[in-house]
C-alpha cells in the first residue's frame, strides 16, 4: 500500500484537520469528526455525512448555499449516532434540521438514531434519503438503490432553498423533488485500497471495467472489456434513460470522477454525453465535471442527470460558496 | 456447575473475545471483501481494542451501567452498521440487567433476547436476511429451549453455542436482503456473512470462557 498517511487509524481526523487549515471559514470538531460553518445564519440547518473516502464529500460541501455541517465516519463506514448528533447541534439554529442521507443500511440506522437523540433534546429534525444509482433495482423490502454522486446536487438544491429562508417542510419538499428527478450510473476501471486493510478491495483485469459498480466497490451489473468514451457514454446514459424519461426536458448534468480518473477523460466523457442528450432532445441547463463523490483512488466515473423545473432551475443557479462547489 | 457471571468476569470475557477477533483479521477481511467492502474486521477490532483500553473506567461502573457504556463505546468506535447495532444491543440489554450484580443463565437469556430485539428493531431486519441476526437468533432459540427443558447449565451453554454456530453456517446459503451483500448479483450466496461470523465468535468466546472458568 502506498499512501500519504501516518497511521490508518488517524486518516479521518488528520484529513479534516488539514482541510480546515486550508479553509478557515470552517470549524472542525475532533473526535466527533464534524466540520461545520463558523458563521451561523438563522435558517433551516442541513447536515449530511457518511463514511470517509468519498472526498470532497461531504465536508467539502459545507458553506453558504449548501450544508451547515458534515459528519465523517471511518473510511467507508457510517459515522456513529453521537457524531451525527454533534452535526445536528452545530446546524440547529432553531429553525429545524434536515438530514440528507445516502441510502446505505449503516447510514440510515446511525442517522435515524441521531435524529431520535436530537429530538429527545427538543430539536426539530427531519430527513431525506438519496437513492440515485440505477445500477441497483429499487426495492421496498430490502436496502434498495444506493445513494451516489447525485447526493451532491441534492445538497445544492436543499442548500439553496434553506438559504432563501424556507421552512423545514419546504426545504424537505425541494430535496425530495430533486431526489425524485435524479438518476446516476457509474463504472469502475480499477480498485481502491482501504488504509486499514492495506490491499485492494477487488481486482479487475488489465483491460476490464465494471459497469454499475458502487462507490465502495460494490459489484456492478456487468464486467466488460474497456470501451471507447462514446460506447461508455452510451451504456451509462442508456441505463439512466431506461429508468427515467428525460426526453424533452431540461437537465443538470454531473460527470463525476471516482478519484483516479484524470479530468481529461471526464471532459472527453462529457463531450460524448452531451452529444447523446442533444440527439434525444434533452436540453442541458448546467454541467458539472469533476471529482465530487469519489471512492479513494478508484478510477472510474459516474454520470448523473437531474430533471429541472423552474423551481429546481432557480435553486441550481443560486449562488453557493463551499470548498468543493462554487457557483 | 452453576454459572454466575460477575462484571469482573465479563470484562475478562471481553479480553478473550478481543483476542479472538484480533487473530481473525485475514479471514474476516477476506469474507467481507467478497460480500461487503472489506472493513468489518477493521472496525470491529477497533471497537474491541477500545473496550480493552477503557477497562479501568468500565470496572468502576455497576453491571448495567457497564453494559450501557460498552454500548456507547462500541457505537462511537466501530461506526458503520455494526457499531450502531451492537450499541443498540448493549444499551437494550443494560435495562434487562437492572440492579443485578450477578448474571445467572436465566438472566443471561434475557440479556441476549434483549440484544436480539435491539438489533432487529434498529436494523429493521429479521432472521434469514443473512446478517449477524442469524447467529444470534438461532443461538437464543436453542438457549431458550434448553432452559425450558431444565437442562444443566453446561448443556444450556453448549446448546447456545451450537445454535449460534448453526445460525452462522446457515447464512452461507442465504440471499442477503440488507447491507452491502445485497448488491451482489447472487446476493452473497455461497459465502458466510462476516457479521454473523463475528457475532458467533462473541457467543463462542463467552460460552468457552464460562465453561472453563
Amino acid at each position: 500500500m502506498k499512501k500519504i498517511i501516518n497511521s490508518p487509524d488517524h486518516v479521518v481526523s488528520e484529513m479534516l484537520e488539514g482541510m480546515v487549515k486550508c479553509h478557515p471559514e470552517l470549524v472542525y470538531f475532533k473526535d466527533v469528526e464534524v466540520v461545520a460553518r463558523k458563521i451561523k445564519t438563522k435558517k433551516v440547518g442541513l447536515v449530511s455525512g457518511g463514511g470517509s473516502g468519498h472526498e470532497p464529500a461531504h465536508a467539502g460541501y459545507v458553506g453558504r448555499g449548501m450544508l451547515d455541517a458534515a459528519v465523517a465516519g471511518n473510511v467507508f463506514a457510517s459515522p456513529s449516532p453521537d457524531r451525527v448528533l454533534k452535526g445536528i447541534e452545530e446546524a440547529n439554529q432553531g429553525e429545524g434540521v434536515l438530514l440528507i442521507i445516502k441510502n446505505y443500511s449503516g447510514d440510515i440506522m446511525n442517522f435515524q438514531m441521531a435524529k431520535e437523540l436530537a429530538e429527545m433534546d427538543g430539536a426539530n429534525v427531519d430527513f431525506v434519503v438519496v437513492k440515485d444509482d440505477v445500477a441497483v433495482q429499487d426495492s421496498t423490502y430490502s436496502t434498495g438503490r444506493r445513494g451516489i454522486a447525485g447526493t451532491v446536487l441534492v445538497h445544492k438544491i436543499a442548500g439553496a432553498k434553506a438559504e432563501q429562508g424556507a421552512t423545514l417542510e419546504e426545504v424537505k419538499a425541494a430535496a425530495a423533488k430533486a431526489i425524485a428527478n435524479i438518476r446516476s450510473m457509474g463504472m469502475a476501471m480499477s480498485s481502491c485500497t482501504l488504509p486499514g486493510v492495506g490491499k485492494p478491495s477487488f481486482i479487475l483485469g488489465e483491460n476490464e471495467i465494471e459497469i454499475g459498480m458502487g462507490i465502495h466497490g460494490e459489484p456492478g451489473i456487468e464486467k466488460s472489456e474497456i470501451l471507447s468514451a462514446k460506447e461508455l457514454a452510451d451504456r451509462l446514459v442508456d441505463k439512466i434513460l431506461k429508468d427515467f424519461d428525460y426526453t424533452n426536458s431540461e437537465v443538470a448534468v454531473m460527470i463525476n470522477g471516482l478519484g483516479a480518473t484524470p479530468l481529461m477523460e471526464l471532459y472527453i466523457l462529457n463531450n460524448e454525453v452531451e452529444k447523446i442528450l442533444s440527439s434525444k432532445n434533452i436540453s442541458i441547463h448546467k454541467t458539472y465535471v469533476g471529482n465530487f463523490m469519489t471512492s479513494l483512488e478508484m478510477s472510474g466515473c459516474s454520470v448523473t442527470l437531474l430533471k429541472l423545473d423552474d423551481e429546481l432551475k432557480s435553486l441550481i443557479d443560486a449562488p453557493c460558496d463551499t470548498p468543493a462547489f462554487k457557483g | 456447575m452453576k454459572v454466575e457471571i460477575t462484571k469482573e468476569q465479563y470484562l475478562t470475557y471481553i479480553e478473550k473475545v478481543s483476542e479472538k477477533i484480533a487473530s481473525e483479521k485475514n479471514y474476516i477481511t477476506e469474507l467481507d471483501s467478497i460480500t461487503g467492502d472489506g472493513d468489518h474486521w477493521v472496525n470491529m477490532n477497533m471497537g474491541f481494542q477500545k473496550l480493552i483500553s477503557s477497562k479501568s473506567d468500565l470496572e468502576q461502573l455497576s453491571f448495567n451501567q457497564m453494559f450501557k457504556k460498552i454500548g456507547m463505546l462500541i457505537m462511537s468506535t466501530v461506526g458503520g452498521s455494526s457499531g450502531v447495532l451492537y450499541g443498540s444491543a448493549y444499551i437494550k440489554a443494560a435495562s434487562e440487567i437492572g440492579d443485578a450484580e450477578i448474571i445467572d443463565l436465566a438472566l443471561l437469556l434475557k440479556v441476549f433476547e434483549a440484544k436480539l430485539n435491539g438489533i432487529m428493531e434498529r436494523g429493521n431486519a429479521k432472521p434469514g436476511d443473512k446478517t449477524m441476526i442469524d447467529s444470534l437468533y438461532r443461538g437464543v432459540e436453542k438457549f431458550k429451549e434448553a432452559i425450558s427443558a431444565n437442562k444443566s447449565d453446561k448443556e444450556v451453554l453448549m446448546a447456545f453455542k451450537e445454535g449460534a454456530q448453526q445460525g452462522m453456517q446457515d447464512t452461507k446459503e442465504m440471499e442477503a436482503a440488507k447491507g452491502r451483500a445485497y448488491y451482489q448479483t447472487n446476493k452473497g450466496v455461497g459465502h458466510l456473512d462476516p457479521g454473523a461470523v463475528t457475532m458467533y465468535y462473541q457467543i463462542e468466546a463467552l460460552v468457552d470462557f464460562l465453561l472453563t472458568s
